[in-house]
């Protein structure tokens, strides 16, 4: 496996140079920047309370709730959007921690040692991303890997937050093609005792909740909240396969991962359901249209790994000289085939479990992962599979080689190498682009032109 | 420092000794004898369980020596990296040559994410000679939810081992099997008593050998190994030096303690598994074995995984006051990063209370790799006797 050496990004650069062609993904980044700063108004107006999670708590709960939230790895997408990583590594560096570890959960930690956090510059500018973090009543995380509750635990400790941790088993099962089963035979999917645990879990987290914020949870509007997830998830299932089928695809992930990403943590909510609907209709246009992302696409490529949220325009990098689109993350696919749930009414709770449960075994866990990557490359008519290990992160690592194997088995060439989604320094950007460039020199073009 | 002649000359250490440099030796002749064997990986898979069917359960160990034509294809680098070599010994058949089974317990990420790939070489590639694997899904919330889910956690494990044997474990074995246990845990502590003592007479790097022969061997024969041990070494001579106490990554071999102690320190206490923390806590045998076993395992003083910072900062400064340390060596090898989040608070808590701390991060294994480490621990150690003086 290769890996990339270290440098330093380019000083002061504030702004992606990747091209976006989607009114939904601009729609989506406005929305969030406003639907932000709402929450946060309202938060330190209002004196309401507000939950800081992590992306594995189940939100649904926290909607039926009415309790406003922010998902731990969105924030920090956000904060890396901002450029703040090297301000906030610092702080974590002189208030004794390593600064090169957990960077995609640690980074609102470091945020929690800004004392700038919610100043502003001698003109008025905001100092901290989007004005800070408003100050959070309760931080839940999942205990998902060894590092997650102690990172959870000292943000919440710096804010003053209750923290509250959700412990779980791990799938035994080893299902062959889960995806067909999850919709509808949940129950036969996944273990019945792990979701009776977890069923267990979520009514000591509502208890929790109940008496930390005064907040009552309301049984039909969970129920609501289910269906709208459902119908949002639809939608990112027919965008999904409709790109699949398209060739040329209408668009690339530097459109699909912002507009799906921004609106999953909406979820549960008509615009969350409104802008999958909206994302659909515009990428079939754009199909019908015979309107293509990258008008030469000759190789279709697949991007496993954490989005480069810092460096979209690398993905745009090898369509002119090579054709090469990256049309596929799991940030879509997953909406498409992981959190749809039905016989939602038969028991809420229960279905709820059923799509949180198998969260992290769809992404980490073998033969879940290695599977559903070969059936979405296979049906995305992909041609080369880019893959990026962290390299420090546990609950992350999943069984590359298998990963690998599977796809390669089934004839798409995989190039994997080590890198930090969130943490510029630790990406060479030439190297990445020497790796990919050869990758589809030696491996893509040859295979595709078997 | 290290293991001095005073210990060599003792016949009980003698064979403790030769227990843990020759892990395998008891196994096999376990097996020869008809014997089951069951290969542990990960710190808390239940003894007593596999104890009571009759099995000799042994620890899975690194070996710095070893080649790695396999670990090096299914890990990532995100691994610390005495796991490769663990791991090669699993799928290079090594431990199948002489163990029936493999239990591996959540211990932590590294252990988990093991289990995922041994299940899935078991599945997939099944040419390589990879024991059984059975999981122990342990819950570590303290929570009375969690407790009682690790009833039932336990309870699958035994279910499991009963299958391995063909028969029912009885109540009255399983207690049988946690006196067997707890005995050895109190043989343990007549050793520690000597270590902690204002003038120990044990080192750490003997310690570790007392205690560490225990995984490899049959318990019982072990408590009166260790019990000889605590009678022989009221005889040998007391140590002066600088007390330290170790926390960070487990440490299955002596290196790095015979490194702190050339310096002329001595290594009183350890919160790790290999160390101290193994014998914490005992099986309660009048209350529901399956509880007696969860409690054993998930109230046991916090370790570095899976543990809150506030809990590890108060079990530190317990372990630093009850062993009287002078100093806390934090020593953590690359890439096993869980304890990096303690340390802040752990750091500031002890020196408050006025115990030097000497932090050692991203360190390679095995210890020889560290070429500076000598130094740096020497320095610390001169810094711990001008204190003392």
């Amino acid at each position: 496996m290769a890996e990339t050496q270290n440098k330093a990004p380019e000083a002061g650069k504030s702004k992606s140079k990747a091209v976006k062609r989607l009114k939904a993904t601009a729609a989506a980044s406005a929305y969030q920047k406003q639907w932000f700063q709402d929450l946060k108004h309202r938060v330190e107006t209002e004196n309401l309370p507000f939950a800081y999670i992590n992306a594995d708590v189940p939100i649904e709960i926290l909607r039926a709730m009415d309790i406003p939230f922010v998902v731990n790895q969105w924030w920090s997408a956000i904060c890396s959007a901002k450029r703040m990583s090297k301000k906030y590594f610092g702080l974590l560096r002189e208030a004794g921690y390593r600064d090169d570890l957990c960077t995609y959960c640690a980074t609102p930690l470091a945020e929690s040692l800004d004392p700038d956090d919610h100043a502003v510059d001698e003109e008025g500018k905001p100092l901290g991303p989007w004005g800070g973090l408003p100050k959070p009543t309760v931080a839940i995380t999942r205990l998902c890997c060894d590092c997650q509750n102690k990172i959870f635990e000292l943000f919440s400790k710096n804010w003053g937050a209750k923290l509250y941790v959700i412990d779980v088993t791990q799938t035994r099962k080893t299902p062959d093609k889960w995806w067909d089963l999850a919709p509808y035979y949940w129950e036969d999917l996944l273990d019945s005792d792990r979701l009776d645990e977890f069923v267990h879990d979520f009514q000591e987290l509502i208890r929790f909740l109940e008496e930390e914020t005064g907040h009552m949870f309301d049984k039909q509007k969970f129920i609501e909240v289910m269906h709208l997830i459902n119908q949002q998830e639809e939608w990112y299932r027919k965008t999904r396969d409709l790109i699949a089928v398209s060739r040329p695809a209408p668009v690339t992930v530097v459109d699909t991962i912002n507009a799906v990403m921004q609106a999953q943590w909406q979820r549960g909510t008509q615009w969350a359901v409104d802008h999958a609907k909206s994302l659909y209709e515009e990428v079939k246009a754009l199909a019908d249209a015979h309107d293509y992302a990258v008008p030469n696409e000759k190789y279709r490529l697949m991007w496993i790994g954490r989005g480069l949220w810092h460096d979209f325009e690398f993905y745009q990098t090898f369509e002119k000289k090579y054709g090469a689109a990256f049309v596929w993350s799991m940030y879509l696919a997953m909406g498409a085939d992981t959190y749809i749930r039905y016989h939602v009414e038969e028991d809420p709770l229960r279905c709820l479990a059923a799509r949180e449960l198998p969260m992290q075994d769809v992404l980490h866990m073998p033969p879940w992962n290695a599977q559903w990557f070969v059936k979405e490359a296979k049906t995305n008519g992909i041609d080369g599979v880019v893959y990026m290990v962290p390299d420090s992160c546990m609950q992350n690592i999943e069984g590359s080689y298998f990963i690998a194997k599977a796809l390669e088995e089934a004839g798409i060439p995989v190039l994997r190498f080590v890198a930090d989604p969130v943490d510029p320094r630790k990406l060479s950007r030439d190297n990445m682009m020497a790796m990919v460039e050869e990758f589809i020199e030696t491996k893509v073009i040859p295979n595709s032109d078997k | 420092m290290a293991i001095r002649d005073c210990a060599k000359q003792s016949k009980a250490f003698a064979a403790l000794y030769d227990a843990y440099a020759n892990r395998d030796k008891a196994a096999l002749a376990w097996k020869e004898q008809g014997g089951k064997v069951v290969a542990e990986l990960g710190t808390d898979v239940p003894d007593e369980i596999i104890i009571a069917a009759g099995m000799l359960p042994i620890r899975v160990a690194s070996d710095p020596c070893k080649e790695l034509n396999y670990a090096n294809i299914y890990l990532e680098q995100a691994y610390e990296p005495s796991i490769f070599t663990t791991f090669e010994k699993i799928v290079d058949g090594t431990y199948d040559a002489f163990c029936d089974h493999l239990a591996v317990s959540h211990t932590s990420d590294f252990e988990l994410r093991m289990w995922l790939y041994l299940r899935e070489i078991r599945r997939s590639e099944r040419q390589l000679r990879v024991p059984p694997v059975e999981w122990i899904d342990w819950l570590w919330v303290r929570r009375r939810m969690y407790q009682e889910e690790n009833e039932k956690v336990v309870a699958r494990f035994k279910d499991a081992v009963e299958k391995w044997t063909g028969r029912l474990i009885t109540d009255e074995e399983l207690e049988a099997a946690f006196e067997v246990c707890n005995d050895q845990h109190a043989a343990l502590r007549e050793v520690q008593a000597l270590r902690r003592a204002d003038k120990p007479r044990v080192t750490g790097t003997e310690a570790l050998v007392i205690i560490g022969a225990g995984f490899f061997m049959d318990r019982a024969e072990h408590a009166k190994l260790v019990r000889q041990v605590a009678q022989d070494a009221q005889d040998w001579p007391e140590l002066d030096g600088p007390r330290v106490f170790m926390t960070g990554t487990p440490q299955d071999s002596t290196d790095l303690y015979e490194a702190i102690e050339a310096t002329g320190c001595v290594v009183v206490g350890e919160d790790h598994d290999w160390g101290d923390r193994y014998f914490s806590a005992d099986c309660s045998t009048d209350i529901d074995p399956m509880l007696a076993v969860v409690n054993r395992y998930m109230l046991a003083p916090a370790r570095t995984n899976r543990t809150l910072v506030a809990d590890r900062v108060a079990a530190l400064d317990a372990d630093a006051a009850a062993t009287k340390a002078d100093g806390v060596v934090f020593y953590m090898h690359d890439r096993d990063v869980s304890a990096s989040w303690d340390y802040p608070e752990q750091r500031k808590s002890l020196e408050a209370k006025g115990v030097k701390t000497a932090a050692f991060f991203r360190m390679q294994w095995p210890v020889s790799k560290n070429e500076d480490l000598p130094e740096k621990l020497a320095a610390f150690a001169e810094e711990l006797k001008g204190e003392r003086a």
